[in-house]
């Protein structure tokens, strides 16, 4: 079973990844390109059909991955840089600076990330740059909270005492002996972090506030296609089924419990 | 009892002026002068100047705080700045129906959790087909997810409304149909987390010598999970609702707006849209409020679940 999970995972991954890199190649049209063929059904020119503008809606979807995969990624990275380093220093030190830590992680729990993304978002006006800063910003809290949870278990360790015993200091030892150790729970934690930024990104593009049109982004689209539901389902809930997908990807590769 | 409760209030109350205050500032500082978002691109420097005065805008953003919370204390929230009506009586009519739907959803999801995984015949297809739906609930977009059951049983079958909300007054049947789909959105998530939680601990309590005894009694499978096993495992399902329900809160955003639910939390999506912060920072602290109160209810519940536990 969690060879199966794992190998789902990287396969969704893996095909997202192709879509992203490869998207002129797999696209049959130009994502932005509009038409007068617009709101056509499913054809064997146009797949999943038009949309309101004429642009064909499976070029959109492929062409979407980019987006997604890089407020995703990039988000997590923000996310792994503050709160990788502020997890191994609350978690090896102690005292004062683990305080600290972990009441800056409680009050972030108290908002929820998405409401939280929603009002930074609102205020510093969403563009590509602004939505990885901003939820890489909101998703932090649960990286440190692992990475924290983890070094203390590893601080115990007889080898940490050891290297303690030989005259290490804090930073060598948190480099060469703890962040080893701590360095699968890290890596698991930031392919969730990626499902869950890319989660988060696509509700945001959904309730206005995501990459601004005409970059086909996959919430956004949802949106777009809500009106014409009855119309051309596909226009909505193929890239709903898109988000859907990448997002269990990273999530079957990154966690530990499904 | 009481002096848990009163020791927990008086301990979250210094985190929660932290968190209002760094909202204000930083809602405020960052959005600049309302004057100028409530009388548009247009207005001259004077008119947005004597509008300041009046409001009060033009006072240290320390005082305005002050004042803000001040007023929040005694129930005046002030004014919305896009629709003229008080914050207070544009959020009081919305606080039931995001109530209703949020504990509804935590009902569903509970108890579907539980009993789906601890039904005991015909294991070896349900258990793969939980997890396989649990996996569902937890990756699958709320936005997603109601569009997609708005498709089949609103467009396809034509069996319920497509979006909307109809109050108790319509008649429990109409509120029943327009409250189905938005429930079952916002459960889903809860569906699979609360699965996760309560499989892991179900499988521990399994193992347990009393669990054997019961079998031992002649038992049947079916009255040992139920009877033994589920009353022993609901507890981390109870401590994870508590922690949650601040991202039930987010669910319920996206929920209400797919199907124009007519509660806070659309209310906040349009208040941030048209950037009318009044509005904006009294439905966030209303959130963090009420996220702080549930968790302690959770904690209460807790207790209730478990007599062998004493919150000291």
């Amino acid at each position: 079973m969690p060879r199966l999970k794992l190998l789902s995972g990287l396969l969704i991954i893996a095909a997202a990844c192709l879509c992203a890199a490869a998207a002129p190649l797999i696209a049959g049209y130009d994502p932005t390109q509009t038409s007068l063929q617009s709101l056509d059904p499913p054809s064997s020119a146009h797949w999943l059909g038009t949309d309101e503008l004429g642009r064909d809606i499976l070029s959109r979807v492929v062409y979407g991955a980019r987006i997604s995969l890089t407020v995703g990624i990039g988000a997590a990275l923000v996310a792994t840089s503050i709160g990788v380093p502020l997890g191994l220093c609350a978690g090896y030190l102690g005292g004062k600076a683990d305080l600290a830590v972990v009441q800056i992680v409680d009050l972030f729990i108290a908002l929820p990330g998405l409401v939280l993304a929603l009002i930074i978002t609102a205020m510093v006006g969403p563009s590509l740059k602004n939505l990885v800063l901003v939820l890489g910003f909101v998703m932090w809290p649960p990286v440190a909270r692992m990475v924290r949870g983890q070094t203390l278990a590893v601080r115990e360790s007889v080898f940490v005492e050891a290297a303690r015993a030989v005259g290490g200091g804090a930073g060598w030892i948190i480099r060469r002996h703890i962040w080893p150790n701590v360095l699968h729970v890290a890596a698991a934690q930031f392919a969730v972090t990626i499902a869950f930024a890319i989660f988060t990104s696509s509700s945001l593009s959904f309730l206005g506030l995501g990459v601004p049109p005409p970059t086909p982004d996959w919430g956004g689209m949802v949106r777009g296609g809500f009106d014409y539901l009855i119309v051309n389902p596909a226009m909505s809930l193929a890239p709903g089924v898109a988000v859907a997908i990448t997002v269990a990807g990273f999530y079957l590769l990154g966690s530990r419990e499904a | 009892m009481l002096t848990l409760v009163v020791r927990r209030l008086l301990l979250a109350a210094p985190n929660l002026v932290l968190i209002s205050a760094l909202l204000f500032f930083s809602v405020s500082g960052l959005l600049g002068s309302p004057a100028g978002l409530m009388l548009g691109q247009d207005a001259s420097p004077e008119a947005i100047a004597a509008l300041n005065a009046r409001m009060g805008f033009d006072r240290p953003l320390s005082m305005q705080y002050l004042s803000w919370i001040g007023g929040a204390l005694t129930g005046d929230l002030g004014r919305s700045y896009t629709m003229q009506e008080s914050v207070l009586s544009l959020l009081l009519p919305r606080i039931p129906i995001t109530a209703e739907l949020a504990f509804l959803a935590i009902l569903v999801a509970t108890l579907s959790a539980t009993v789906i995984n601890s039904v005991t015949v015909a294991r070896g297809l349900i258990r793969p087909a939980a997890a396989l739906l649990g996996i569902a609930g937890i990756t699958v977009p709320n936005f997603m997810l109601g569009i997609s059951l708005i498709f089949l049983f609103s467009v396809k079958l034509g069996w319920l409304p497509t979006t909307g909300w109809s109050p108790w007054s319509d008649g429990v049947l109409e509120h029943v149909r327009h409250l189905l789909l938005p429930v079952l959105t916002l459960s889903a998530f809860y569906f699979g987390s609360f699965s996760l939680v309560y499989r892991a601990e179900y499988e521990a309590v399994r193992r347990q010598l009393y669990v054997r005894v019961a079998r031992a009694k002649g038992l049947s499978e079916t009255a040992v999970s139920f009877k033994h096993v589920l009353p022993n495992s609901i507890l981390p399902v109870i401590t994870y609702i508590g922690i949650t329900l601040g991202q039930l809160t987010g669910g319920a955003v996206v929920t209400e707006t797919v199907f124009s639910v007519p509660g806070t939390g659309s209310l906040f999506v349009s208040a941030i849209l048209a950037r009318d912060y009044p509005v904006m920072l009294a439905i966030s602290m209303l959130i963090i409020v009420g996220v702080a109160l549930m968790n302690l209810l959770a904690d209460l519940l807790y207790t209730v679940a478990n007599p062998r536990i004493r919150l000291a």
